[in-house]
């Protein structure tokens, strides 16, 4: 029971922990009636991963063998795209509301680059989704038994603890600061971000459509990305106990490249969001 | 939307049959079987000839899906019941590559290239 429980809420964290920014997030600009757009995504993820999941059991031969693959680097980059646009959006708006004084946003441009935030969604349930109807169908085909039914059982409560999850970092995001939470949240995503960019561009290694680069490093021995721990960190920040040379520089690549885009404005000067510099002078 | 995405899965299933089809025909690596049974893989060691890239034909017999995953290999596959995946390997270097099955962590075993 145990096991099944640490499979599905480590499937489902991810899932949880960017519904819970996503949510959040919408609340903090003001657009909370715009849930909808989140819940959306999550629901089509959820759609799409069950399809998936039946389709997968249904096919054989080359179309098994390489069709999740294809969907899963599709899934991955889409991800990292939608992730990085996002971050650097939730920047743009960072610097424009000074303050909780100024949390209205532009309600026509919210709205206009809403449909971002059901594709993270989307992207967020998606990727690890089909993996998981699998899991969890396979347990309850054979719930029958006594430890059958322990061990979906344990899957189940896995799914609930990581739903528990997300709402604990949307009940959480509630009592910080707008600022606070941008700057947590912007970090977190970029690490994310850099950690599926870096899986994905080691996939393209290993299906050789990229040249082989030697393992960088090895810290196995402090900590295995296979275990618990290890396999959590590497789903949160993308660690691995054996990179390669290449998944090492798209990491750091990809840091600095979605890093300047991203806090470039802290350096340079703000520009006004409001048209013709209509600021309130109470609110400088 | 959903069209869209249905569309968007649609054409890159089948760009992949164009792709893959040829590619794979025309292939004479040599193919290496893996059994999943009993909740263990079988054999749990296998030795392969270093710098010759090979297909690993994973079968799982057991009554629930299988993750036949390796983090060396940077390869995470779903094997459903009772189904047969080809897993495509590049030349390895010689060394020692694990893996796993990512919904049994008890199922483990290693490929040993030499």
């Amino acid at each position: 029971m145990g096991g099944t429980f640490v499979v599905t809420l480590r499937e489902g964290f991810e899932a949880a922990l960017i519904l819970g920014i996503v949510y959040t997030y919408l609340e903090k600009i003001g657009a909370g009636r715009h849930f909808g757009y989140a819940t959306r995504g999550g629901a089509l993820g959820v759609l799409a991963s069950v399809v998936l999941g039946v389709v997968v059991t249904a096919l054989s031969g080359p179309l098994l063998d390489f069709g999740p693959d294809v969907i899963g680097l599709g899934v991955i980059f889409l991800a990292v795209v939608v992730l990085t646009w996002h971050g650097y959006w939730m920047q743009q708006h960072a610097r424009a509301v000074k303050g909780e004084v100024q949390r209205r946003i532009d309600e026509a441009q919210a709205t206009h680059r809403l449909w971002i935030i059901g594709l993270i969604a989307f992207t967020g349930v998606f990727r690890e989704g089909a993996e998981t109807v699998l899991f969890m169908w396979g347990l309850l085909t054979q719930a029958t038994s006594t430890s059958g039914f322990a061990s979906a059982l344990g899957a189940l409560l896995g799914l609930v603890a990581a739903a528990a999850l997300g709402w604990a970092i949307f009940r959480g995001g509630q009592h910080i600061s707008l600022q606070r939470f941008f700057a947590l949240t912007s970090g977190l995503l970029l690490l994310l971000a850099a950690g599926m960019f870096s899986t994905g561009v080691g996939r393209l290694e290993a299906l050789g459509l990229l040249p082989q680069s030697s393992t960088a490093w090895d810290t196995s021995f402090i900590l295995d990305d296979q275990g618990h721990v290890g396999s959590f960190l590497n789903g949160l920040i993308g660690y691995r106990a054996r990179p390669s040379f290449i998944e090492v520089g798209a990491y750091v690549l990809y840091l600095a490249v979605a890093g300047s885009l991203m806090f470039r404005g802290n350096v340079s000067k703000p520009r006004p969001s409001t048209p013709q510099g209509k600021v309130p002078a109470h609110a400088t | 939307m959903r069209t869209r995405l249905t569309l968007l899965i649609a054409g890159l299933l089948v760009g992949l049959v164009v792709v893959a089809g040829p590619a794979s025909a025309a292939d004479p690596r040599p193919e290496i079987a893996l059994t999943i049974e009993k909740d263990q893989f079988q054999p749990s060691e296998i030795k392969v000839k270093a710098n010759t890239p090979f297909t690993l034909v994973v079968t799982n017999k057991n009554a629930k899906a299988a993750e036949f995953e390796s983090k060396d290999l940077r390869v995470e596959k779903v094997v459903p019941a009772g189904k047969t995946i080809n897993v495509l390997i590049r030349a390895l270097k010689p060394g020692t590559y694990a893996f796993f099955d990512d919904f049994n962590k008890a199922a483990t075993g290693r490929i040993v290239a030499e």
